[in-house]
C-alpha cells in the first residue's frame, strides 16, 4: 500500500539529516509499528506522510500513485493522529468532532454519520456535551483518535496515542486500534512502549538517526538462536551453572544464558530444580522486543 | 463552503467562550468611551469655564468695589466662590485649599478710582492678590488679567459718568454698569486645514472604537496559539486544508466582530454619553453613514490582519498578550488616540502618521467633521488596505517558513 523508497530529509540549518534514505514496504490490512529512539526520525517521516513537510530525496508512493498526487486526489485517504490533543479545549466533544468534520469537507449527513460512528467507536457517548478541556488524559487520546476516524482514511498515521493514559484506557485504544485494519484503516504506529507494539503490530521498522536499523515480520525479527534462553528464576542462578551457561545478568533473577546446543535444555532445567531454584518464565528461541531494541540501538541516552 | 462554514462557526463558538477577549473587545472601549469623554469634555470646549475659584474681601464696601465685583462675576471664566471679611481668613483659606485666588479690594479703593496719587497726598493701596502657589502660573496671569480689564472697564465707567456730571449733562444717580462688547473672539487655527477641533464625544467615540477594534489581537492569538502549540494546525493541514484558508476562517468573523463593536460604540456616544451630561454623538447621514462605514470596514480588516501578524510572530499567548497589548498601546497614543493628534505637537503629528490607527481615525474625522465624501477617505482607506494585504502576506510567509 505505502512504498517508501530512499527518503531522505533535512531541517534547515540541521547538520545532520532527520531521514537518511530510508526504504520501508508497508502493506495494506495491518498495524505496522514504528520504533526509535527521541530523535530517530519518527516524527519527521510521519510529518512527510501526512503533507506537512515534503522529502527532499527519494520517492514515496501510496497504491501506486505518487504520495503528493495521491494525497490530492483523495485527500482524507491518510489521516493524522498527533501526539498532542489535537482539538479545541474550549468546544465541547460533539462541537470538536463537527468541525473537524467539517473541516475535512464532510456535507451534513455524511458528517452525521461519520460523527456518530465516531463517538460509538470511542465511546465518547457519555461526554460529547463537555467541555474538551475537562475531560481525562484517557478520554481526550479517545477523542484524538476520534477525530482521526472521522474521513473513514485508508491509513491512520498514529504518533504516541497512548502517552499520559491510564492501563485501562490504554488496553481499550489498543484493542480499538488493532481492530482498526479489519474494518479497512491500516494504521501505521509509532510508539516508546514495546510492549504496546508487541501487543498490536504485525511488522516493525526500528529507526534511529534517520537510517532504518531493521524491517520486517514482528514474528521474524524476533526469531532467535534457539540456544539462547531467557529465564526468571525464584533465586539467584548458581555460580557454577552460570558459568557453564555463560550468564549475562538482566536485573533481578532475570538471565540470559547460551546452550552449547538446543538439547542441552532439558539437562539445564534438572539442574535449577536440584539447586532449588523454582524456574518462573522460561524463554527459548523467541528475543524481547525491548532486547532487540536496545541491541539495535544502543543503550545510550539520546536526550 | 462546508469547510469555511465550519472554520467561522468554530471561531465564533470559541470567541463566544473567551471572556477576557469579550471584556477587552466590548467592556473596554464602551467603559474608556464614557470615562475619557467625561474627563475630556471641557479640554475639546474652548473658552469653558475654568474650574478655578476666587474670593474677594471687600474692605471698601463702596459702590465701586461692588461694581468691580459684579464685572468680575460676569466674566464667568473663574468661579466666585465666597466673599471674605478679612485679609487673613482669606490666607488662612488658601493654605487650607479652599480658595485658589484671593482678591483684596482695600479700603478707599472707590475714593482713589480715578485719582492714582491720592487726593491727600497719601500713595494709593494697591488692590491684593493672594493665590495658591500650586495654581498653574498661567491661571494666575489669566486672572490678573481679567482684574485688570473690570477695572479698566470700571475706570472707564466712572470716567464718563464723572464728564457728563462736569458738563452738566443729567446722570441717573444709579446708573447700571455699562456692558462693554466682548471685542475679542477665539479662533482655534489648526494646522489641519482649519478643520473645527472635534468635541469630546466626537473624539473620543471613533478614537476608542479604532482602539477596541484592533484589541481583536487578543482572541485571535490566543486561539491561533493554541491551534499551533497544540498541532491542530498541524492536523489541519493533514487534512488538507490550505493555511490561506485557516486565515480567512478567521478573518470574517472577527470582522463581523468588529462592526458589532461599531454599532455599540456609536450606540454608547448617542445615546449613553448623553445619560451621563456629555454631548450625544453626531453621525453623518446618506452617503456619510456610507463612508463612515467603509473606513469602519477597512479599520477593521487592518486590525484583524495585524492580530493574524503578531499571533504568527509570537510563540506564547504571553507573548502575543504583551506585544499585542503594548502594541496597540504604543500605536494608540503616537496614532492620537489617547492624546487627540490636534493637540500634539508638530514632530508628534508626523510620527502620528505611521500608526494605522492614525489614518483610521483621520478617516472618521473626515467623514464625521469634514463631511467631505469618497475622494477624501480614499487615501486612507487604500492606506489601511495596503497595510492589511501586507500584513496578511507577512503571516503567511512566517506560518509557511515555520512549517519547513
Amino acid at each position: 500500500m505505502l512504498r517508501i523508497d530512499g527518503v531522505s530529509f533535512r531541517y534547515r540549518d540541521a547538520g545532520t539529516p532527520a531521514l537518511d534514505g530510508v526504504t520501508l514496504d508497508i502493506p495494506a490490512g495491518g498495524v505496522y509499528g514504528l520504533l526509535g529512539p527521541n530523535g530517530a526520525g519518527k516524527t519527521t517521516l510521519i510529518s512527510i506522510l501526512a503533507g506537512l513537510q515534503t522529502a527532499t530525496g527519494g520517492r514515496i508512493t501510496f497504491n501506486g500513485r505518487p504520495l503528493a498526487e495521491a494525497r490530492a486526489a483523495e485527500p482524507r485517504a491518510i489521516a493524522l493522529v498527533p501526539q498532542d490533543y489535537a482539538f479545541y479545549p474550549m468546544l465541547t466533544v460533539a462541537e470538536n468532532l463537527d468541525f473537524f468534520g467539517g473541516a475535512l469537507g464532510l456535507e451534513r449527513r455524511e458528517r452525521q454519520a461519520q460523527i456518530e460512528s465516531a463517538i460509538a467507536f470511542a465511546r465518547l457517548e457519555q461526554v460529547t456535551r463537555k467541555p474538551a478541556e475537562q475531560l481525562s488524559g484517557g478520554l481526550r487520546r479517545r477523542l484524538n483518535l476520534a477525530i482521526g476516524l472521522l474521513g473513514r482514511p485508508r491509513l491512520l498515521l498514529l504518533d504516541e496515542p497512548t502517552v499520559g493514559v491510564d492501563p485501562q484506557s490504554r488496553r481499550f485504544l489498543l484493542d480499538a486500534i488493532a481492530g482498526l485494519p479489519a474494518s479497512g484503516t491500516s494504521v501505521i504506529y509509532t510508539s516508546h512502549y514495546m510492549e504496546e507494539v508487541e501487543a498490536i503490530c504485525q511488522r516493525v521498522a526500528i529507526v534511529d538517526q534517520g537510517k532504518v536499523l531493521s524491517e520486517g515480520a514482528l514474528d521474524a525479527l524476533l526469531r532467535c538462536d534457539e540456544s539462547v534462553v531467557e529465564l526468571e528464576l525464584g533465586a539467584e542462578l548458581p555460580a557454577e551453572l552460570a558459568a557453564r551457561h555463560a550468564a549475562v545478568g538482566e536485573g533481578g533473577l532475570h538471565y540470559r544464558l547460551k546452550l552449547a546446543t538446543p538439547a542441552a535444555l532439558p539437562r539445564l532445567l534438572d539442574d535449577l530444580a536440584a539447586a532449588g531454584c523454582a524456574v518462573q518464565q522460561l524463554k527459548v528461541g523467541r528475543e524481547n522486543l525491548e532486547h532487540l531494541f536496545m541491541r539495535l540501538t544502543r543503550r545510550s541516552l539520546r536526550d | 463552503m462546508t469547510r469555511l462554514i465550519a472554520l467561522w462557526r468554530k471561531e465564533t463558538l470559541a470567541l463566544l467562550r473567551d471572556r477576557h477577549g469579550l471584556a477587552a473587545l466590548f467592556a473596554m472601549p464602551i467603559i474608556f468611551i464614557l470615562v475619557m469623554t467625561m474627563a475630556l469634555h471641557d479640554a475639546f470646549m474652548p473658552g469653558a469655564a475654568i474650574d478655578v475659584g476666587y474670593a474677594i474681601v471687600d474692605l471698601d464696601h463702596s459702590p465701586h468695589s461692588q461694581s468691580l465685583v459684579r464685572r468680575l462675576n460676569k466674566a464667568g471664566s473663574f468661579r466666585h466662590v465666597a466673599s471674605a471679611d478679612n485679609p487673613d481668613t482669606a490666607r488662612q483659606a488658601i493654605r487650607d485649599g479652599r480658595y485658589a485666588l484671593v482678591l483684596v479690594l482695600p479700603k478707599g479703593f472707590g475714593e482713589r478710582l480715578l485719582a492714582p496719587g491720592g487726593a491727600d497726598g497719601q500713595p494709593t493701596e494697591p488692590l491684593g492678590l493672594f493665590v495658591d502657589p500650586t495654581l498653574n502660573p498661567a491661571l494666575q496671569l489669566a486672572f490678573r488679567t481679567q482684574t485688570s480689564a473690570a477695572l479698566g472697564t470700571l475706570r472707564a465707567d466712572e470716567l464718563t459718568r464723572q464728564a457728563g456730571k462736569l458738563f452738566g449733562l443729567p446722570v441717573a444717580a444709579n446708573a447700571p454698569d455699562r456692558e462693554w462688547p466682548d471685542e475679542i473672539v477665539t479662533v482655534a487655527v489648526q494646522n489641519d486645514r482649519s478643520i473645527r477641533p472635534p468635541s469630546s464625544v466626537q473624539q473620543n467615540v471613533p478614537a476608542w472604537l479604532v482602539f477596541a477594534m484592533f484589541f481583536v489581537v487578543i482572541p485571535i492569538s490566543a486561539i491561533l496559539i493554541v491551534e499551533r502549540q497544540q498541532g491542530t494546525l498541524s492536523r489541519l493541514a493533514a487534512m488538507g486544508l490550505p493555511f490561506r484558508l485557516v486565515l480567512l476562517g478567521k478573518l470574517l468573523p472577527f470582522f463581523i466582530v468588529n462592526q458589532i463593536q461599531a454599532v455599540l460604540m456609536v450606540g454608547v456616544g448617542l445615546f449613553v454619553v448623553p445619560l451621563f451630561g456629555g454631548e450625544a454623538l453626531v453621525m453623518p447621514q446618506g452617503m456619510g453613514l456610507v463612508h463612515w462605514w467603509l473606513v469602519s470596514m477597512a479599520v477593521s480588516l487592518a486590525a484583524v490582519a495585524c492580530a493574524l501578524l503578531v499571533a504568527s510572530l509570537a510563540r506564547t499567548t504571553q507573548q502575543a498578550t504583551i506585544v499585542g497589548g503594548v502594541g496597540n498601546i504604543l500605536m494608540g497614543a503616537i496614532g492620537g488616540i489617547m492624546v487627540p493628534k490636534f493637540m500634539m505637537p508638530a514632530a508628534m503629528q508626523t510620527l502620528a502618521e505611521f500608526s494605522p490607527m492614525a489614518w483610521g481615525l483621520q478617516g472618521f474625522h473626515t467623514v464625521m467633521l469634514r463631511h467631505d465624501g469618497f475622494a477624501a477617505i480614499l487615501p486612507v482607506l487604500l492606506q489601511l488596505l495596503a497595510f492589511a494585504v501586507a500584513a496578511l502576506a507577512a503571516a503567511i510567509w512566517l506560518n509557511h517558513r515555520q512549517s519547513a
